[in-house]
Order: structure tokens, then C-alpha cells, then sequence
């Protein structure tokens, strides 16, 4: 497959990769097909994400995912984050074959599910 | 930027020389090799040509060459030409062998024969005593490659060649040996009457000819179904016109790929080792797949833990340097390697492999920046991977 512009760039420049020291919503999801996992820890402040990281294994969709997941959350409140839904993560990686949406999807699930972990 | 391909197991750029050989075929020696008149025979004269100089780069008679559109048509030729003069019966192939290998047989197993597929071990090579514990009162057909496409690894090709001839021997009248060599040929110095093969597959786009043209050596003597009918050309064995074009550029490449082999597994292996023990030095969490001397000179497979391939094949692309991984994910289904899992390599590993194949045009300055490039690609990849102890901590 040929990717677009705006998913090799997300491939070659991860946005807001790593894991956050002083997080207070982890979680970390596998998807049971594939093995591909996604780990997201989000530093949550008045009903607010102040900050995001995420580390990825997998097939590049997912990597990709994973750093437009972590950059679009910064300064979001939880009710939108929570809102998010799998389009808007293939938009913002330029598109992806319906073959490689789970990636996507995966990306949504892992939010929810830290989002769901967070300690106040 | 530069451009370094290091995909030469995929297909070779074509050799300036084989073009020049096959230009004239496309312009003014357009001959029809059916026709009568001097065009023709200018066509066919050119095929025969071509014909000599691929056998001769097995060993084999003009006449035990067949002319295809590749190896896959080969390798289909071979195994349904031989198989469909028989009743459904038994066959006996390696666990690694090429997808046109795989499914052809895959395709007979739903007509009511029977494949056995033997075990390839840690060093991807299959055993001779397997071979011979398969055997059946009814196999019909060994088809087992030359070399492997993803790791290089060499099969015991002449042993299983030895096994059949003392089979007929005892007696046995209906067993026939065919090899793929697609990625043997022109890096292994191939004699089909010392390896004992009846069959035997090539492919032109692997040698620095173009894609679209290949062989299969049919030894004097065995009979195949034709699978594809409607014209006399092969000699009643694979009809349609021949692309002449084609077969001279076959030709022309197939008799440098023997005159050079030589110094091109030289250039080539120098390379890749000197590429591995680079790697080797700088990159942690390794694994090389396939016997280290029992394989092709020209080729490198290695696993790279904590990351997966396609990621580092797209990080490589970015950079201009060409790869391949054997894996595959769609629709959330993952497919590592059937090649590296045959191995015994967990998931992980087998996800994370990629393979080098260095080409007789590849020089010291590409393998200087592939060094360059690699480390930092896997170094990216697993910062980033939370199945690596060197992610990033941010507070």
C-alpha cells in the first residue's frame, strides 16, 4: 500500500511518544488478532488532558494512530476525548485502507479504556 | 537523497547490456518465431540462441528448455503438469517453499491429493531423512526450492536427487524431483544432471533481465501435461507466442550471470558480511535467520526484537533504502513470515524480520549509509515500542 504524506510524516516525526512519569490515566491495549498494542498515559487535570504520550508496536497504521491519537489529545477536555471516534484518527493520519482501520479503532479503545482508569 | 536498493531476492535492475541484446527484437527483428518468411526465422534463430545459453547456465540440453512468463508459470507448469497425469496422490514438499509453490499444491490438495510438507529445523534446511520417511508407495512429485527466498537457506537439493535415483533403482517407476530455482540460478553453479532434478524452475528478473520471461527445464524423457494449449510453440508443451524480446534478454543474462558468478558472489558476500558484522557491532537484540554458511552470498535476513518490520521497511523507504519484510497484517489478522515461524521464531521475531539482498551494482558507499540509516530506524522504532526496556520517559 501507498501511504499518504500526512501518515509517513506521523511514521518519521511521532508526536508526544513516550510514557508521562507523573500520569494519572494508563492504560494500555492489545489487539488479540494481531498482537499490535498501543499504550497511552494521559495527565488529566480539571475534567482536562494536560498532557499526552503514547507508545506503539505494530504495524505502521498503528504507530501512526497512536501519534495523532497523542497529539490531538493535548488540551482536550475528557468529554470530547471521550467523543472521538476512529474517522477522526484516519483523517488525521491522511486516510486508511478499510483493511488497516483496526489500527484506528485500537487507537479509540485504548483512549476510552484510560480515560476509564483515570485516578482523580 | 540517496537511493540504496538492497531488494535484490525481489528483482534486479536490468542489466545495460541485456538491453542492448533485446532492443533490436523490439524494433527491427519484430518476427513472429512461427512465421516462415526472414522474420521469422530471424525470431526463432534468436530464441534458439537463447535457449542454449540458459541451459547451458544449468547444464542442460536447448531441448529440456521450456520458455515461460516467469517462475510462478514455471512452477505451476511443473507441479499440475506433472501431478495431472496421475490420479490424486501423494507429493512431499518443504514447509518454506515460494507462494507459486505453496498454492499450486494448495490447489491440488482441494482436488484429492495428498502433501506431505517437511520440517525446515532452526537453520531453515529441511533433512534428507525426512525426505525419505515421507516417501510413499504413491508419491508422485518432490518438489522442494533450490534456495529459500526469504532467509537464502541452500536445500539438499543433490542428496534428494541421489534418494530419487536409487528410488528407480528399486524399481519405483512414477516419481519425478522438481527444484525452484528462481533464486539459485546465477548464484549457485547449477549442473541438473550432478543434482539428479527433473524439474527444474527459472526466472529472468532475478538475473538483470526483465520481468515477464522465465524457464523450465523439463528433462529428455519426462512427460508433462500442458497447461496452457491452443498453439505448437515449446514444442506442444506451452503454447502462445514467444516473446522474443524477452527470451533474448533471458539469454543474454543467463550467460553473464554464469561468466560473472564468480566475482558477483565475491562482491556480494563481502558485502552482505561486512553489512552483518556492522549490524552486529551496533545494534542490540538480534536475531540472523537461517544457517550463517549454508545459504545464498548475496542475502540477509535478521530480526530486529521489539519492533515490527514494515515499520522499519517504511522508515528505510523514507531514507531511500529499499528492503523486505515477509510479514503481512490486513484486516487486523496478523500473517508473520510462514518462512521465519518454520524456523521456530516466536511472533515477535518473526514480525520484526527483514531482508537485505545485495546486488553486483551495490558498492562499499551504499552499505556506508545503510549503516547510517539503520541504527537510527531501529533506535526510533523501539523509543517507541512498549515492548522495549529504551522508551521515552516525559514528564
Amino acid at each position: 500500500m501507498s501511504y499518504s504524506e500526512a501518515f509517513k510524516d506521523h511514521i518519521a516525526n511521532p508526536r508526544n511518544a513516550g510514557e508521562l512519569v507523573n500520569a494519572n490515566a494508563v492504560a494500555e491495549q492489545t489487539n488479540p488478532v494481531c498482537g499490535d498494542r498501543v499504550r497511552l498515559s494521559l495527565r488529566i487535570r480539571d475534567g482536562r488532558i494536560e498532557a499526552a504520550r503514547f507508545l506503539a508496536y505494530g504495524c505502521p497504521p498503528t504507530l501512526a494512530c497512536g501519534s495523532a491519537l497523542a497529539e490531538m489529545l493535548e488540551g482536550m477536555t475528557i468529554a470530547d476525548a471521550l467523543k472521538l471516534e476512529r474517522k477522526e484518527i484516519v483523517t488525521a493520519v491522511g486516510g486508511l485502507p478499510s483493511r488497516k482501520q483496526h489500527a484506528a479503532a485500537l487507537a479509540i479503545e485504548t483512549l476510552r479504556a484510560a480515560i476509564q482508569n483515570s485516578v482523580n | 537523497m540517496r537511493r540504496v536498493y538492497l531488494d535484490h531476492s525481489a528483482t534486479t535492475p536490468v542489466d545495460p547490456r541485456v538491453v542492448e541484446a533485446m532492443l533490436p527484437y523490439l524494433t527491427g527483428k519484430f518476427g513472429n518465431a512461427s512465421s516462415v518468411h526472414l522474420f521469422g526465422q530471424e525470431a526463432r534463430a534468436a530464441a534458439d540462441g537463447a535457449r542454449r545459453q540458459v541451459a547451458a547456465l544449468i547444464g542442460a540440453r536447448a531441448n529440456e528448455i521450456i520458455f515461460t512468463s516467469g517462475g510462478t508459470e514455471a512452477n505451476n507448469l511443473a507441479i499440475r503438469g506433472v501431478c495431472e497425469l496421475a490420479e490424486p496422490r501423494h507429493i512431499i514438499t518443504s514447509s518454506i517453499e515460494h507462494p507459486s509453490v505453496r498454492g499450486t499444491l494448495e490447489s491440488l490438495e482441494k482436488r484429492g491429493w495428498v502433501v506431505t510438507r517437511l520440517p525446515v529445523y532452526d537453520d531453515g534446511i529441511i533433512r534428507l531423512e525426512d525426505v525419505r520417511s515421507a516417501l510413499r508407495s504413491d508419491t508422485v512429485l518432490i518438489s522442494v526450492m533450490m534456495a529459500n527466498n526469504e532467509i537464502g537457506t541452500i536445500q539438499p537439493i543433490k542428496e534428494i536427487g541421489a534418494l530419487v535415483k536409487e528410488e528407480r533403482q528399486r524399481g519405483r517407476r512414477h516419481l519425478w524431483f522438481h527444484t525452484d530455482a528462481v533464486q539459485a540460478a546465477g548464484r549457485i553453479a547449477i549442473e541438473v544432471e550432478h543434482l539428479g532434478c527433473d524439474l527444474l524452475t527459472l526466472s529472468a528478473h532475478k538475473i538483470y533481465a526483465p520481468k515477464g520471461s522465465g524457464a523450465l527445464f523439463l528433462r529428455r524423457g519426462v512427460r508433462l501435461t500442458p497447461q496452457q494449449v491452443g498453439g505448437h510453440q515449446e514444442r506442444e508443451r506451452r503454447a502462445g507466442t514467444e516473446s522474443i524480446a524477452n527470451i533474448v534478454a533471458f539469454g543474454t543474462a543467463a550467460e553473464l550471470a554464469q561468466r560473472e558468478m564468480p566475482a558477483r558472489n565475491e562482491h556480494t558476500r563481502r558485502l552482505r558480511d561486512r553489512f552483518e558484522n556492522a549490524v552486529k557491532a551496533s545494534i542490540d537484540d538480534l536475531a540472523f535467520n537461517g544457517d550463517h554458511k549454508r545459504r545464498l552470498p548475496h542475502l540477509s535476513n535478521i530480526s530486529f526484537r521489539f519492533i515490527e518490520g514494515e515499520g522499519l521497511l517504511i522508515h528505510l523507504d523514507m531514507q531511500g533504502v529499499a528492503v523486505s519484510t515477509g510479514s503481512a497484517c490486513s484486516s487486523g489478522t496478523l500473517e508473520p513470515s510462514p518462512v521465519i515461524r518454520a524456523l521456530g521464531r516466536d511472533e515477535e521475531l518473526a514480525r520484526g524480520a527483514i531482508r537485505f539482498s545485495f546486488g553486483k551494482d551495490n558498492t562499499d558507499e551504499d552499505i556506508d549509509y545503510v549503516l547510517e540509516v539503520l541504527p537510527r530506524a531501529v533506535e526510533s522504532l523501539r523509543a517507541l515500542s512498549p515492548l522495549s526496556r529504551q522508551t521515552i520517559a516525559a514528564s
